[in-house]
């Protein structure tokens, strides 16, 4: 018996043969004892392993292990919340002299950053007739949602 | 309906009611099904430690993702999928500071597994369940970590070979011939520890 | 002892400031937006019936909720990211029916043409600085929304 053969004999078990290749292996296994043997080893082993994992239990108690899931998830969240921490690069300008940054900054040119400016509200303006535009503004969430109003049947309201 | 069906039908309210930020319902999901996955956890990191922090990781991680869960595999497959891949990720990380085993060594230049007498005594027979899952959890632990991944991969997860390939990123052939030798090898040392008793 | 800090020093952290300063202000090139725009489906629905959409991410889900709108569940259907330079416009098609054209007016700021099987339906203008994101909603078939979001993205 060749590697190769020994391979497919274990894709045989496994199920991952083709028809032809299922239906060769199973020509050989008729006709060679060693073949047979192989593979009821293999399959004693894979059946050997069925109800291993059954029997393990997780050592900690439902409290204590839910417990720590819970302080895991809250603190994740609150990472999630926090305003963004100044950025490296802002902290390491500042003891180079704040005069100094201002001057240079003036200089390049300020405007591509900004001031942290209010975002000025979105200017809508529809086409469709009956149609109509709501905005709503979240500012926590740096969110502006414009609600387009027009009947759901309309042939905007589809994907596909 | 199965047994398996049963299970994710009960799951399906307890899931809902979590995707909807019900946490209570969370820690129900928790409570019933914490064992398989750090069963699974175990049987691939092969210390309790290990085991206990990536599940705890996986049910964090199965919170962030819940909203994505759409219900194409059962609930407790998907969190399994979720603690295997991270038991795969800590298993790489730990492996750049190994030097490969001499049995990958054995493995990558061929053939040690062919050598092998085939194993006549079937390690179920006549065995108390305790005292098998005891032989096999030893047996399990003397496999290398690329061995015993790939197995558990096909006989607990039941991947199939280009699935295997995928999660272990190597070829389908590598995965055939790795579980192949984790096979007979397993047989072998089962064998072995009963004729030693 | 601290010492003071010499000339030199203080020479060498104003060539640093400005080295820094500069590098920062043209990333790429100066004014050109890097977009994202994002078409989702609004819906009770707990599954969508094209298997390709996936449920949007956690963060995007936590985002979408907070909105005043009742639907419990939000699919993606589509995601598209794009560079605009100033004053440059780009057509995008979101779905065979859902198409938007993004044109960058500078300073931030975005104009956002949507179309509906060829038709012009609205015009949005939006300043859509890098925290910022603009979502676009409007009602679909069987009581369900799809929603365009488009917001700035490293």
């Amino acid at each position: 018996m060749n590697q190769d053969f020994q391979l497919k004999l274990q894709a045989y078990l496994d199920g991952e043969l083709t028809e032809r290749d299922t239906r060769e292996v199973e020509a050989v296994l008729a006709g060679d004892p060693e073949a047979r043997a192989l593979l009821t080893e293999l399959r004693n082993t894979t059946d050997a392993l069925a109800d291993f994992e059954t029997d393990l239990k997780l050592p900690e108690t439902r409290d204590f292990f839910w417990s720590k899931i819970q302080r895991q998830i809250q603190r994740q969240d609150t990472l999630a919340e926090r305003p963004t921490p100044v950025p490296f690069w802002r902290r390491l300008l500042i003891p180079t002299g704040a005069f100094a940054v201002l001057v240079l900054v003036g200089w390049i040119g300020f405007k591509s950053f900004g001031p942290a400016s209010d975002t000025e509200a979105a200017v809508v303006e529809t086409f469709l007739t009956d149609a109509g535009a709501m905005t709503y503004r979240d500012e926590v969430e740096g969110m502006t949602v414009v609600w387009l109003s027009y009947p759901a049947e309309n042939e905007f309201a589809e994907f596909e | 309906m199965s047994e398996r069906a049963l299970t994710a039908s009960e799951d399906e309210p307890l899931v809902k009611a979590a995707q909807r930020g019900d946490m209570e319902a969370y820690e129900q999901l928790v409570a019933k099904h914490r064992d398989k996955i750090y069963a699974r956890a175990y049987s691939m990191m092969r210390n309790e430690d290990d085991a206990i922090d990536l599940s705890q990781e996986a049910w964090v991680k199965g919170w962030q993702r819940l909203v994505q869960f759409q219900g194409e595999s059962s609930f407790a497959t998907w969190m399994t999928r979720i603690v295997i891949n991270l038991c795969l990720d800590q298993l790489r990380k730990q492996k750049r500071h190994r030097t490969e085993s001499i049995e990958m060594m054995d493995e990558e230049s061929g053939g040690v597994e062919r050598q092998m007498p085939v194993v006549t005594v079937n390690p179920t027979e006549r065995l108390e369940r305790a005292e098998l899952r005891q032989r096999i959890d030893k047996a399990l632990g003397q496999l290398s970590e690329t061995h015993r991944t790939a197995l558990v991969l096909c006989e607990f997860e039941g991947l199939e070979y280009k699935e295997i390939a995928q999660a272990m990123h190597c070829s389908i052939g590598t995965v055939m011939s790795r579980l192949f030798y984790a096979r007979r090898k397993l047989a072998a040392l089962l064998a072995d520890l009963k004729k030693t008793e | 002892m601290m010492r003071p800090w010499s000339s030199t020093m203080r020479l060498a952290c104003l060539a640093l400031a400005f080295l820094i300063v500069t590098a920062l202000a043209a990333p790429v090139r100066a004014g050109e937006l890097k977009l994202e725009a994002i078409l989702i489906w609004g819906t009770d629905d707990e599954k969508s019936p094209d298997p390709k959409h996936k449920a949007v991410d956690s963060r995007l889900a936590k985002k979408l909720k907070k909105m005043p709108f009742k639907w419990r569940n939000y699919f993606e259907v589509n995601r598209v990211k794009f560079n605009l330079a100033e004053d440059q416009t780009q057509k995008i098609e979101l779905s065979k029916e859902c198409k938007i054209k993004v044109r960058n007016l500078g300073k931030s700021t975005v104009e956002i043409y949507f179309f509906g099987k060829g038709e012009l339906v609205s015009k949005i203008s939006q300043s859509l600085t890098k925290d910022e994101c603009l979502v676009t909603g409007g009602n679909a078939a069987n009581l369900t929304a799809w929603f365009v979001m488009l917001r700035q993205v490293d």
